[in-house]
């Protein structure tokens, strides 16, 4: 399956043409992914937005505000984002550093990276092309918050 | 039709999952979730469908695998 097919089952490119979805395509690129590899980290400038392929990716956050100075940060795992799913896509809307560490959970995960500018500039040339992926944006976004407060319901309020 | 679902899991503490699949979940359906076997309790609409995508939220339970 070419990265345009891909693209066009994931939530984010939703109501483009398939031409305009080949526009988006040639902007990203693909690269795999071992378990464990860190995709991004928390706290690091973000250039970049991420579309899962194939395979399984775990959302992480630190606890706490100052770093362990001695010893290795406590994370707390928020999410696990399976094909299709998008992530780093805060970093389109507000040009913020990461605010969570994406870690690869499964071998050969395949994500499609699409460099923040170009998509940016994309959407600044064709309005309904911008349009169209902020409003999935926020759909994908509403969705990941629905996701979290079901879970923390069954949880007892725990995340 | 493209399902983007929801999967929550009862009884522990459980990430879930949000995944894309080409067929939705059903009542009794076996799922792995990370590294824990789960059966498909319950399968809602979320959110009403747009275009091609249905949005489902399914509530599963920890199985224990037959050794």
């Amino acid at each position: 399956m070419s990265v345009t097919d891909l693209l066009q089952h994931s939530e984010l490119f939703l109501g483009l043409t398939p031409e305009q979805v080949g526009q988006v395509a040639m902007l990203g690129q693909e690269v795999t992914y071992k378990a464990g590899d860190v995709i991004i980290r928390e706290g690091d400038p973000s250039d970049e937005i991420y579309v899962i392929c194939s395979g399984t990716v775990e959302v992480e956050v630190s606890r706490g505000t100052i770093p362990d100075v001695t010893g290795p940060p406590r994370l707390t795992s928020l999410a696990r984002l399976g094909q299709g799913q998008v992530f780093g896509e805060m970093a389109l809307v507000d040009r913020g550093a990461r605010s969570a560490t994406v870690r690869c959970v499964k071998d050969g995960t395949e994500v499609c990276v699409i460099p923040r500018q170009a998509l940016w500039a994309l959407c600044d040339s064709d309005h309904h092309i911008g349009y169209v992926v902020m409003r999935n944006i926020a759909a994908d976004l509403s969705f990941k918050l629905r996701h979290r407060n079901l879970r923390m319901r069954l949880a007892g309020g725990e995340a | 039709m493209i399902y983007k679902v929801s999967y929550v899991v009862t009884g522990k503490p459980h990430l879930g999952e949000i995944v894309n699949l080409d067929a939705p979940p059903r009542v009794g359906d076996r799922v792995q979730l990370g590294n824990e076997p789960c059966e498909v309790v319950e399968v809602i609409e979320l959110i009403p469908p747009r275009e091609n995508f249905a949005y489902l939220h399914v509530t599963c339970r920890p199985v224990q695998e037959k050794k």
